[in-house]
């Protein structure tokens, strides 16, 4: 395993990015533990040019830093909180519609494209209108949005792993459905459910700080979208504002790429080469 | 034969006709659904800061969603508002919620048209290249491009264009659709709306053409290790029109379904850009109506946004149709 | 060279670009004449399709030729030279390969890609193209020709279909085909037609052909001469006939007992006997004969020298053991 991924740059390198941004969440509380949101230091510094704050200030002396620190807890747990919803939902409706077929399957599809044709951003922008902007909502509104890619994934797998020796011998002796479904298939199927949750992952990070951006996430947690809006207003002359978040979100959305490709170059190795 | 074929199209067609109005159906009682989600009296949260939340807004809000009647009525008339294309009044604009997005419409089809059409071109062309190179220096540069793109968030994008093209450069304006100071007219005011349309089309684009790119690059690769590449060099053929006849459109056609899944994914990403930009399109409506807490606004915008993908997806799966001969229609 | 000569390979050598010890041809020979029909026969990976690649100029990216010649009509190709290899390809030289369902552009009607070949060679009209197009489609059978010009390929059957195929490698009436197992992957009954199909063509255009299948039934059929491949050399070549009849190399009297033929069987022969053991690698450098691993008769000399192609009566064979004693009168 571990030669694996040392042999897979890409793989290693997406791990490595993915640690530093966890390290990062880890030790906010314990470098930065104050609230992020709270003046400390001259505004408008830019960065290196202030020694109690490395990567500057904003407009009202916040620290960047501290944000970006903070920013990024917020962001690694918005994402893999809303993935997993995401998995739940989907595994179960893509498990069942593509082990049981016929009016299941077109049913539950049908369902599934109706989530696909609406516009995905606008309705998360509705759901959280709705519910009112806090971090659950906004967690509830991407696990809404990215379910059905992951039930078209694990459905597509299960019509092909229904089909398997394996899988026909279970039925033979008799064993239950719901066993067969997730103590026989869905092992089969979980590598290329990993691939796809690290790249939704991602997805589902940009989206949060796209919703943040907006002014439509949670008011009282710090995240790079918030930061990034927040900043908007000094875009002539204290651009560094906007761009340090923005370049965390790219980092982080790089490293979950990566890992979903190493993942898949690991599995595919005939497709290795295809790749970069 | 051609009238057989005929015949299966208007078949096929019909079909899909009906497949669309179900899901225009299913979109309607999603959002019928949502709504009943909303906290409190809805017609409270329909209301919410919009109108002035006097009595009489709230009793025709009552009446026009059947707030005092059962469910099913309450659905029953939701669907008939949205079959006679009823979306309520907006107190905020003044004007019918329907108006309004209609009014606001033609902006956000130009950016998203032009966006598509960048994303498409720009990514046939990197993808093309990149196969063609496969392994070697713009290969790399393009597949490295490619994945530093697809992790970057498009917004961010936008504004550091702007910090770029507009603020340090002077290039090209900071947002708007066209210069409200100079009143042009003909060829002039259609280059001033092209000038301000550069930068949203590049950051709503910039996404897209990362996918394309890649989906460009690992179609034309799969396709020119296939049996009638070899057969057409056997022809004595030539690289490029290989490259360009046989492959470009086998690797392409596969790209135009994806587009049409995309669709919905631009009228989202259309929120960001036309708010960065202040373009005033139905994505800019949209940020206003958050703003303003216009409940009955948003969902009227999502309904229409919906059945716009439902009526942009049947005529890509048609064009489909059209354009690719191995497609029987059924 | 003789005068009727058409194409002459010699001494070619192909080898992994990347790795040079992995040798895929190690000297083969042959000479095909005008208007014959030479098969070239052998165990899936002996090298006989990569060697009609590389009289193509289509080797596969990464392999390359180390040495040899490839004369074609008393000039040398310019296998390398692609540009040149271009007007050579499709037009002196056709080409009919074994997928059929495979081997034609989804996108493109019938007619347009048989044209395209026509029209990459001669200098004629759209309109005069399409008549010789519709003029082959009828010469290789296909039904209802003004019509199935118009069609696309997904509505032919795989015998139609390698139909099509030579239509397009017999478009500008070229004067060598190379068809590499171009009946394999059909039904019994349609690879009949097709070689019928392909032995009318030769009767009437004189077109030179070289077959390369690892069925033997086939060959027997239809070739004049035959050249055994074993492990990326040539073996043995001989007239049909003679090398049916009186096969001299130990591993082309094996390949002969593991084919079944009706009635034919010789006495103490096996019915359907493997050959034992493995084809060494391409990697695998031995210092004697490749088969000798195999060969029953293999004797010290054959483990230490390479055999080298010797003539024994009609018969050119590369075989320590094989004597002129052992050669039909």
């Amino acid at each position: 395993m571990m030669r694996l991924i040392l042999r897979n740059w890409t793989l290693s390198l997406g791990l490595a990015l993915l640690a530093l941004i966890l390290l990062m969440a880890l030790s906010a509380p314990i470098l930065y533990p104050g609230d992020p949101y709270a003046m400390m230091g001259p505004p408008l510094q830019w960065p290196g040019t202030y020694p109690g704050a490395p990567l500057g200030t904003d407009s009202l002396g916040r620290d960047i830093a501290a944000g970006i620190f903070h920013g990024a807890r917020v962001s690694l747990m918005v994402g893999f909180v809303s993935v997993a919803c995401a998995l739940v939902v989907g595994i179960l409706v893509g498990a069942f519609a593509g082990y049981y077929g016929g009016w299941v399957d077109d049913a539950l599809m049908r369902i599934t494209e109706l989530f696909q044709t609406i516009p995905q951003f606008m309705l998360a922008i509705v759901i959280i209108a709705i519910m009112g902007p806090s971090i659950q909502a906004v967690i509830i509104s991407l696990g809404v949005v990215s379910w059905p890619t992951v039930a078209r994934l694990v459905r597509s797998e299960f019509l092909v792993l229904r089909e398997r020796a394996f899988v026909h011998s279970c039925i033979v002796i008799g064993m239950s459905d719901l066993r067969i479904i997730f103590a026989q298939i869905l092992p089969n199927a979980l590598s290329s459910i990993t691939v796809m949750a690290s790249v939704l992952v991602a997805t589902a990070i940009l989206m949060e700080s796209a919703l943040s951006f907006l002014g439509f996430g949670d008011p009282n947690v710090i995240t790079w979208g918030t930061m990034i809006g927040l900043g908007r207003s000094q875009l002539r002359d204290a651009w560094y504002i906007i761009a340090i978040p923005g370049l965390a979100l790219l980092v982080t959305a790089l490293a979950l790429n990566l890992v979903g490709e190493g993942i898949n170059d690991a599995m595919n190795p005939r497709l290795r080469k295809r790749k970069i | 034969m051609t009238a057989r074929r005929h015949r299966s199209t208007f078949r096929y067609i019909g079909k899909r006709l009906i497949h669309a109005a179900f899901t225009i159906l299913g979109i309607a009682v999603i959002n019928f659904l949502l709504l009943q989600l909303a906290p409190g009296d809805a017609a409270e949260a329909l209301a919410g800061e919009a109108g002035t939340a006097d009595a009489e807004y709230m009793e025709s809000l009552r009446r026009q969603f059947g707030l005092d009647r059962s469910l099913i009525e309450q659905l029953g008339a939701f669907l008939l508002r949205i079959v006679t294309l009823d979306f309520g009044w907006s107190f905020r604009h003044g004007m019918s919620n329907w108006d309004l997005i209609m009014d606001r419409l033609p902006a956000t089809l130009l950016l998203m048209g032009a966006s598509i059409l960048l994303a498409l071109i720009g990514g046939i062309v990197m993808g093309v290249i990149a196969a063609r190179n496969v392994g070697r220096l713009p290969d790399r540069l393009i597949s490295v491009g490619a994945l530093l793109l697809y992790a970057t968030p498009p917004f961010w994008i936008g504004l550091m264009m702007i910090v770029l093209f507009s603020v340090k450069l002077g290039w090209v304006p900071t947002g708007g659709m066209y210069d409200v100071i100079g009143g042009k007219t003909g060829f002039a005011h259609v280059l001033d709306v092209m000038w301000h349309l550069a930068l949203p089309v590049l950051t709503q684009a910039f996404f897209y053409l990362a996918i394309y790119t890649r989906l460009v690059r690992a179609g034309m690769l799969e396709v020119l290790n296939l049996e009638y590449i070899r057969v057409a060099r056997a022809k004595g053929i030539s690289e490029n029109r290989i490259a360009y006849r046989h492959a470009l459109r086998n690797a392409v056609l596969p790209l135009l379904t994806v587009v049409g899944a995309n669709i919905g994914t631009f009228l989202g990403g259309a929120v960001l850009t036309e708010s960065i930009f202040s373009w005033p399109g139905i994505g800019r409506l949209m940020f206003d109506a958050m703003m303003q807490r216009d409940l009955n606004l948003l969902l009227s915008i999502l309904v229409l946004s919906s059945i716009f993908v439902v009526i942009a997806n049947l005529l890509v799966d048609l064009l489909y149709a059209v354009i690719n001969p191995t497609v029987e229609l059924k | 060279m003789a005068k009727d000569t058409l194409l002459s390979v010699e001494d070619l050598h192909l080898s992994v670009s990347h790795m040079p010890e992995a040798r895929i041809l190690r000297g083969v020979s042959f000479d095909v004449t005008r208007g014959k029909t030479l098969a070239i026969v052998g165990e899936s990976g002996c090298g006989k399709s990569v060697t009609s690649l590389a009289v193509m100029g289509l080797l596969p990216e990464g392999l390359t030729k180390t040495a040899g010649h490839i004369r074609f009509d008393g000039t040398d190709l310019p296998v390398t030279d692609n540009e040149a290899m271009r007007k050579i390809r499709g037009d002196r030289i056709g080409m009919v390969f074994q997928e059929p369902m495979a081997a034609l552009n989804p996108v493109y009607t019938i007619g347009n890609q048989v044209a395209e070949v026509i029209l990459e060679h001669e200098n004629i009209s759209r309109a005069e193209a399409r008549e010789r197009v519709i003029a082959l489609m009828r010469e290789v059978g296909l039904p209802d020709p003004d019509h199935i010009v118009d069609e696309y390929p997904h509505r032919l059957s795989g015998g139609q279909r390698q139909r099509v195929v030579i239509a397009m490698a017999l478009a500008c009436n070229p004067d060598l085909l190379i068809a590499d197992e171009p009946t394999t992957a059909l039904d019994v009954t349609v690879q009949a037609q097709i070689m019928r199909l392909l032995k009318g063509a030769q009767a009437e255009l004189g077109v030179a052909i070289v077959l390369i299948t690892h069925n033997l039934g086939l060959v027997a059929q239809v070739a004049d001469r035959v050249a055994v491949m074993y492990a990326g050399r040539k073996v043995e070549e001989a007239e049909t006939r003679r090398l049916f009849s009186a096969p001299l190399h130990p591993y082309t009297r094996g390949l002969l007992a593991a084919t079944p033929r009706p009635g034919r069987r010789q006495e103490g022969e096996l019915p359907l006997s493997e050959i034992p053991g493995m084809v060494p690698s391409i990697t695998e450098d031995l210092r004697g004969c490749r088969f000798a691993p195999r060969c029953p008769l293999a004797s010290d000399i054959c483990h230490r020298v390479i055999p080298e192609p010797r003539m024994i009566g009609a018969t050119s064979v590369a075989c320590h053991n094989t004597t002129e004693t052992e050669a039909p009168a």
